[in-house]
């Protein structure tokens, strides 16, 4: 035999068990490359349908139920369309009463998202929130930005009782940035603890709704506003109200117009003014629990403070349900 | 001209011979040492992932509660086991035997799932194989040997599974970290 003869199989079955390697290691490489394609789109779903959980609950308005997101998108109940529900593009579902008790009132919706080459489909439990209101100090009806602040209003939203219920400085239906851009630039006459948490965008409250659940419910009068010391009432007081001395009050403070404050008002509870509020120079508005206010003007040339009052909120949520905020209870993922 | 080879060209040829089959050799050897390599790696790569979409999975379901009955998202919380609860069925009870418990287990350089009363191993050979616990600021929450009391479980608003699988021929571990919030704590 010669020498070539000898060495060249042997260098042809090398050649042979490389290329095998090599296709093997392409192989895997492919195998692994796919895998993480589909991971990569099972995760861009997942997100997706997440996305549209947040949205879904984000844009329930504050409210006493959750028919909004039952009744489907003629707003109506008892009607063909309850249920369907499309909160972005890319996203379907349908919600519906979830077993068990009638209460606490919940909504289980069932979301499919579209997202890259994926698909998920998500559950998800919505409740109302066991905090009245929107978690803010000042939940506004309008826009901050027209209002005039030529005094100064003190936020505190570091709650006593439970550090995990501090609350939000102020809410109101505006964009994030320009909340932010304002509370800068007032930066010198609203003033904030460390504990007071940022702004909110949010739904105006539903202040005529909630002037009339006040009236329903057979509120006091004005008189509930006395110079000593206050008991927790369910107060009304239509045609606006001027204090012009210095007055104490507890409970809910529904002020069916103006709110003109030339002299003192030290409140302990919920304070919901329909339309202007205004603080004369001199004058001051303290609050301990929240200020609601609807689509009237601010006006603050005197003193206005208000500070987080988790107990004071309750009390006043006990003599009149409040509204609240949709909020997630759970989530599971169904494929 | 001459025919045939001389001694010292066939010693010659045979040495050459030999080098290179040698060389083809150490090259297939070294081909075929990678190849296992990567695939080991691989598997270990697929496992941890595995292991990690399955905590994800159940993390993201705990607690749970279409009927409203207080179910806690965390019935134990320790620095190598939790235990996650849901509420699947929707009967306002948890069946401590089904899908609706589910533990995970760090011990002996094993990750299992524990579902109900079955151990399903996800994970061999860990390096790296614990749980962590974060607070509503993202903070870490220190966790007793013992695990965390009710209170504590409660305060939990993200937990965080890390994860180091050896692949075996290749020097580095697979790794990985992932936090996942529980869902209905804000």
């Amino acid at each position: 035999m010669s020498r070539g003869a000898a060495v060249l199989p042997a260098a042809l079955a090398a050649i042979a068990v490389s290329a095998a390697l090599t296709a093997a290691v392409v192989e895997m490489t492919r195998v692994e490359l796919v895998l993480a394609r589909h991971r990569h789109a099972a995760t861009d779903a997942l997100l997706a349908a997440d996305a549209c959980v947040a949205e879904l609950v984000a844009d329930v308005a504050p409210a006493w139920d959750l028919d909004a997101l039952l009744a489907g998108p003629d707003g109506q109940r008892g009607t063909g369309d309850d249920g369907d529900i499309a909160p972005r593009p890319g996203c379907t579902g349908r919600t519906d009463v979830p077993p068990g008790p009638a209460a606490p009132a919940r909504v289980r919706a069932r979301l499919t998202a579209l997202g890259g080459r994926g698909k998920r489909t998500v559950e998800a439990i919505v409740r109302l929130s066991p905090v009245p209101g929107v978690g803010a100090l000042v939940w506004l009806g309008r826009s901050p930005v027209d209002a005039s602040i030529a005094g100064a209003i003190a936020l505190d939203g570091a709650d006593v009782a439970d550090p995990s219920a501090d609350a939000a400085s102020l809410a109101g239906p505006e964009w994030p940035e320009q909340l932010d851009a304002w509370l800068a630039a007032e930066a010198g006459r609203v003033v904030m603890t460390s504990r007071t948490r940022p702004p909110l965008t949010a739904a105006a409250p539903p202040v005529i709704a909630l002037g009339t659940r006040v009236q329903a419910a057979g509120p006091a009068g004005a008189e509930a506003l006395v110079p000593g010391t206050p008991v927790a009432l369910l107060t009304r007081v239509a045609g606006g109200l001027v204090v012009s001395a210095s007055l104490h009050g507890a409970g809910l403070l529904f002020v069916d117009g103006t709110l003109d404050i030339a002299g003192a008002l030290d409140f302990t509870g919920l304070v919901v003014v329909s339309g202007d509020l205004h603080v004369r120079p001199g004058a001051s508005l303290s609050i301990a629990g929240a200020l609601w206010t609807g689509a009237g003007t601010l006006v603050v040339d005197g003193g206005l403070a208000v500070r987080q009052d988790g107990a004071a909120l309750a009390a006043a949520d006990g003599l009149l349900p409040l509204p609240r905020t949709a909020v997630l209870l759970g989530q599971r993922d169904l494929g | 001209m001459t025919r045939g080879s001389s001694l010292v060209e066939l010693l010659v040829a045979t040495m050459l011979g030999l080098a290179v089959l040698s060389v083809l050799t150490l090259v297939v050897g070294m081909g075929g040492r990678l190849l296992a390599a990567c695939g080991a790696r691989g598997e270990a790569e697929d496992t941890a992932a595995l292991a990690v979409e399955a905590f994800t999975f159940d993390a993201r379901r705990a607690g749970f509660d279409p009927c409203a009955a207080s179910v806690e998202a965390l019935a134990d919380a320790r620095p190598t086991r939790l235990a996650f609860l849901a509420d699947l069925d929707a009967s306002g009870a948890i069946d401590a035997a089904s899908e609706e418990t589910i533990a995970y287990v760090c011990a002996s350089g094993q990750l299992s799932r524990v579902v109900g009363r079955q151990s399903l191993p996800l994970a061999d050979r860990t390096t790296t194989c614990g749980f962590r616990y974060l607070d509503r600021t993202g903070a870490e929450i220190a966790v007793p040997a013992t695990g965390l009391d009710a209170g504590g479980r409660r305060a939990v608003r993200a937990v965080a599974i890390d994860l180091g699988l050896r692949s075996g021929l290749l020097h580095a571990a697979s790794a990985r970290s992932i936090v996942v919030a529980l869902r209905g704590r804000s």
